[in-house]
């Protein structure tokens, strides 16, 4: 019993290391497959998050989303992924417009920005900084992996680790949200991923390419 | 230069510092004159008045609340001065001392007149003159403004850090010898101005034995340069003696012709990077000790600013270690890659002389540093109130000479060990021999680092290979390339225009007849006695 | 008693430093499925090497027979500061890392001389690479350093292990993730291993360290390699003594000592493996990478030293 304790604690307090780790990762991977599979990281992190909360606020319906969370992003997103790249065909590399140093400075900006931004909201509200900070951070990498990468499929990639970050700060501020919202939520992943898809296959089949920074042209 | 720094009113002080500029602009044309040389000469004397101007306002701005330019009466009166007045005072002596320290972007100057100065000037200003600059603004922020709100010491951080990184990268991209040496000069004001700054801020958060380590460092930095500064150019102008070149491209192999030179030049190089056993460690590791004690404060900002400035003088110093690797490689060692040096003779004996004490003093200072921080410690004492002795200077002053000991003794038995040796030639890959040709040239060695800093150089590269139309088998191959100093341009672009415009206006009052002149002297006479007669 | 230690530590760091180099190049072979020479070989190379005569090119000046000399004094003196079986070692008490760092970059600045006096191009370009790497890799190396030296209030490198020996081994915080990998990182770049320096290689296009010190041979050689041995060894100590120091001894009894070295060999062997991993499955970056490869080990070490602060609220 008291290992379990200890063990929750730990993830609550120092898991958001591991989160910013991933994120540092994310801005210097240099191919698809390993930002999936950092994608796939950071998911699993997050679900440990759910668990651990909601054994401490003794929520039974956590484990069940705790569940989904695992299935649905640490599993079948990437899987699904997997099998795009494959299909797609397309070079395997992020095509990324700042370079790694860059990269990596500008993501310590963000983490550094996050905690300066929850400093003072985490003084009034009980919630914990490190965390909070963490789907901070987690929302501006998302945001910045969707402005520098010119391939599309990173681009969904970005979207998904910004909803990470934004489904993070909703678990560190309300303690776990109704199961409804939360069915809704993975709803609206996989709507929005198969729409994406969709559209990737359409533009790579228009113009044998990905790179977004390429349809300029389709400027009238 | 001695006026400036032995007057105890404000009048002795800028009328040294005055004589100082017109002497030294002297002595850059002892050397013949050309219309380039007066050229740089004018820029020379136009950002020295324009610092002047600088010093002699935030001078008269004391004298409404101290009535006296005795420098007792002004640091009585500061204190009760309002907060405005300070700052203001503050800024004009930081930009006013800054000019003449040569602090990027004031440093203009500096690579333009060394070149051309004697290589003695050069020693001397470089040495001497800058110092009187850093003397200056240590005089107005610690003994008369007492130190500052804290964004004072951020303020002359910053400009410490970028001109120590620009000042090193601009020195790495030369191969002028001397205007290398003097863009180094531009780096180590930038780590005297770390330390400076660091005290500073040190001061605003009331941590005054922190304050007084930082200012130790940067007094001690200071006094450093000052002697391997005046090496490099004593050492230099005992190459340009024997050779009739500074360039590094026309060097090389130098050691074997003049050994004394290159020894010294060796210790002086090693000093400047910042090595152990010589003095220039010395400073920096206390610059750094006090970076790190930054993480004592209580105040988030300098938490984190202090510690990381760590990392910038890391970078300054690596990026100074191969830019020296490079000075002293391809001037010294190696095959000569010109005439001139493969017959250059050895200095004269006085000059060998006076090398070798400086290069003594450089490793009196780097093994034994105990005898010059206690003299400082005391000074620093003066400067900051209430500050004690900082545990950092006695702390290095133990370690250093048993490191010394360690190195020296390891190295010595290394040394013994060796024994048979042969002379056998290089070998040229099955060539016949090797030429000077196929060493790398400075420009070769800095390639890598200008490619990685390429966008601070924003070079300008042309190559042309001749006959045009056979592109795969040149028979000569031109390549040029050049460092653009855009944003030199767009700073001081919109300076000179006005400066030029306003000179344009002036002209009409100039009319050529004698009787105008007159007058104006006339209107002036009347004004004055006007504005004496209303004031009164 | 504690001197005598401290002198066998710094013994077990400068005479264990071929071995180190011996058990990669083996486990390196076994992943490559190759026999590989024994894990003694560079023993016996060294003992080759100051048996044979120095060849000298006769344009070199005295530079030339001197830099492998300061190298290895320099080096040697590292290998004093980094404690291996309890936590202090002979120059590490009042020393610190600053101290550590230069005289590294002491070496290496006589060795890149060295390299240019002897009047070849391959010096010139091992020594420029080299300039290039070194510089960039120092802000990390002191940044990382700094970080961990921030967090527990001690400039001095006992000072440092003692303070994370009292720490709990569970007790995981950002600063120490981030700095050790940036740590790793550099020490992979400081000492020419594989990512950013082929130790292996002779090819002019790819070497590094090789190029530089080509023009060497005899006991110079043997002076050179063996201090890089060093080099990498008291990095790799230094590491396991920063981030991994649980198990040393805290009384100088002898069983403590003996159960601490024998820990610490084990430690520094799994050290080793994963260097040898990591050097089998990777490619040697391109040059020009190499800056982009020691930027993020400056930005993950900045990020360390932001970190001290932000974990201290």
């Amino acid at each position: 019993m008291g290992l379990v304790e200890i063990a929750t604690g730990k993830v609550l307090s120092s898991f958001s290391v591991f989160l910013f780790l991933t994120i540092l990762l994310l801005v210097v991977a240099r191919r698809i497959s390993t930002a999936i599979l950092l994608f796939s990281a950071q998911s699993a992190i997050i679900t440990a998050e759910v668990l651990a909360t909601g054994f401490r606020e003794r929520l039974a319906e956590a484990y069940v989303v705790g569940a989904l969370v695992f299935l649905i992003k640490v599993v079948l997103i990437p899987r699904a992924f997997f099998r795009l790249v494959d299909r797609l065909k397309t070079p395997r590399d992020v095509k990324a417009s700042t370079t790694p140093t860059q990269s990596v400075f500008i993501a310590a900006a963000m983490i550094y920005l996050s905690y300066a931004a929850v400093h003072s909201y985490g003084q009034s509200v009980r919630v914990p900084e490190d965390a909070l900070a963490a789907a901070v951070a987690l929302i501006l990498t998302g945001a910045f992996l969707m402005v520098s990468r010119n391939k599309a499929l990173m681009q969904m990639l970005g979207l998904l680790v910004l909803e990470n970050g934004i489904y993070l700060a909703a678990l560190t501020t309300t303690y776990g949200m109704p199961l409804v919202i939360e069915i809704g939520i993975f709803f609206d992943i996989l709507i929005g991923l198969l729409l994406m898809g969709i559209f990737t296959f359409r533009i790579r089949d228009t113009f044998d390419h990905l790179d977004v920074s390429k349809l300029r042209r389709l400027r009238g | 230069m001695i006026v400036v720094v032995t007057a105890s009113t404000g009048f002795a002080f800028l009328v040294g510092w005055e004589l100082m500029t017109l002497v030294s602009a002297g002595l850059i044309l002892m050397e013949g004159d050309s219309t380039e040389r007066r050229h740089n000469v004018f820029i020379y004397l136009m950002m020295m008045h324009a610092g002047a101007a600088a010093v002699v306002a935030s001078f008269f701005l004391f004298l409404p609340y101290s009535h006296s330019l005795d420098f007792a009466s002004i640091r009585t009166a500061s204190a009760s001065m309002p907060a405005g007045i300070r700052t203001l005072i503050f800024l004009l002596a930081f930009v006013g001392f800054g000019t003449k320290a040569g602090i990027i972007p004031l440093h203009l100057w500096l690579p333009r007149a060394h070149p051309i100065a004697p290589s003695p000037v050069s020693a001397l200003m470089s040495g001497v003159m800058l110092k009187t600059a850093v003397y200056g603004f240590v005089r107005f922020a610690f003994d008369f403004l007492g130190g500052g709100p804290s964004w004072s010491g951020y303020v002359v951080l910053l400009a410490g850090a970028v001109s120590g990184l620009l000042g090193v990268l601009y020195a790495i991209a030369e191969h002028d010898l001397k205007r290398l040496l003097a863009y180094h000069s531009v780096e180590n004001i930038g780590i005297i101005y770390l330390g400076l700054g660091t005290s500073l801020v040190f001061l605003a958060h009331q941590a005054p034995v922190l304050a007084a380590l930082a200012l130790i460092a940067a007094l001690l930095h200071t006094f450093n340069h000052a002697l391997f500064k005046s090496l490099l150019f004593l050492g230099a102008g005992a190459i340009s003696n024997a050779t009739h070149t500074v360039d590094l491209e026309e060097l090389g192999g130098l050691q074997r012709r003049m050994p004394v030179t290159g020894a010294t030049f060796l210790i002086a190089c090693c000093s400047i990077v910042g090595l152990p056993l010589f003095n220039g460690f010395i400073s920096e590791w206390l610059t750094f000790r006090s970076f790190l004690a930054g993480s004592l404060l209580t105040n988030t900002k300098a938490q984190i600013v202090l510690p990381l400035m760590v990392g910038v003088l890391a970078l300054i110093g690596g990026l100074a270690a191969a830019c020296f690797v490079k000075v002293f490689g391809v001037a010294f060692l190696g095959r000569p890659h010109s005439k001139e040096a493969e017959h250059a003779e050895e200095a004269p004996l006085a000059m060998r002389a006076g090398m070798g004490l400086l290069a003594a003093a450089c490793l009196w200072i780097g093994i034994l540093p105990g005898f010059f921080l206690r003299p400082l410690a005391s000074l620093a004492q003066v400067l900051v109130p209430g500050a004690g002795v900082p545990e950092e200077t006695l702390s290095i002053a133990r370690i250093i000479p048993w490191v010394a000991v360690f190195v020296l003794g390891v190295g010595g038995a290394a040394a013994l060990l060796k024994h048979r040796r042969k002379m056998v030639r290089t070998w040229a890959c099955g060539l016949p021999e090797l030429s000077s040709r196929m060493q790398y040239t400075s420009t070769a060695f800095s390639k890598p680092i200008r490619f990685v800093f390429s966008t601070v150089y924003k070079p300008d590269r042309k190559v042309e290979s001749l006959p045009a139309d056979q592109p795969y088998f040149p028979a000569t191959i031109s390549y040029r390339s050049v460092r653009t100093t855009s944003y030199e341009k767009a700073l001081y672009r919109p300076f000179v225009d006005l400066i030029l415009s306003a000179a344009h206006q002036l002209r009409r009052m100039q009319t050529g007849n004698i009787q105008v002149y007159l007058l104006y002297i006339f209107l002036t006479l009347v004004s004055l006695l006007m504005f004496l007669r209303f004031q009164g | 008693m504690i001197t005598a230690i401290n002198f066998f530590q710094a013994l077990i760091i400068i005479l264990g430093a071929p071995l180190v180099r011996g058990i990669i190049a083996q486990f390196k072979a076994r992943l490559q499925r190759r026999q590989g020479a024994s894990i003694w070989r560079p023993y016996a190379d060294l003992a080759k090497l100051f048996r044979k005569e120095d060849i000298v090119p006769p344009t070199a000046s005295w530079v030339f027979r001197f830099a492998p000399i300061v190298l290895f004094g320099a080096t040697v003196s590292v290998a004093a500061f980094v404690p291996v079986v309890q936590p202090s070692a002979l120059l590490a008490s009042r020393g610190d890392f600053f101290l550590l760092v230069y005289l590294l970059a002491l070496g290496r600045f006589f060795l890149s001389l060295g390299a240019l006096d002897g009047g070849s191009a391959f010096g010139g370009m091992g020594a420029s690479r080299e300039a290039l790497v070194s510089s960039l890799a120092e802000a990390p190396f002191l940044l990382g350093l700094a970080a961990v030296a921030i967090l527990a209030a001690h400039a001095d490198i006992a000072g440092i292990v003692v303070w994370t020996l009292r720490q709990n081994v569970f007790n995981i915080s950002g600063v120490h993730i981030l700095a050790f990998i940036s740590l790793a990182m550099v020490t992979v770049a400081e000492t020419g291993r594989m990512p950013v320096d082929n130790p292996t290689t002779h090819l002019e296009l790819t070497m590094i360290h090789e190029g530089m010190v080509l023009e060497y041979s005899g006991p110079s050689l043997a002076l050179i390699e063996w201090a890089s041995a060093v080099k990498l060894h008291a990095m790799l100590a230094l590491l396991i003594a920063l981030f991994d120091p649980w198990g040393m001894a805290s009384s100088l009894s002898g069983l403590g000592i003996g159960a601490a070295l024998l820990l610490y060999c084990a430690k520094a062997a799994l050290f080793v493996i994963v260097l040898a991993v990591i050097e089998s499955g990777m490619a040697k970056l391109r040059m020009y990478l190499v800056p982009d490869f020691l930027g993020v080990a400056s930005a993950l070490s900045a990020l360390a030293v932001i970190f001290t602060v932000l974990a201290k609220r």
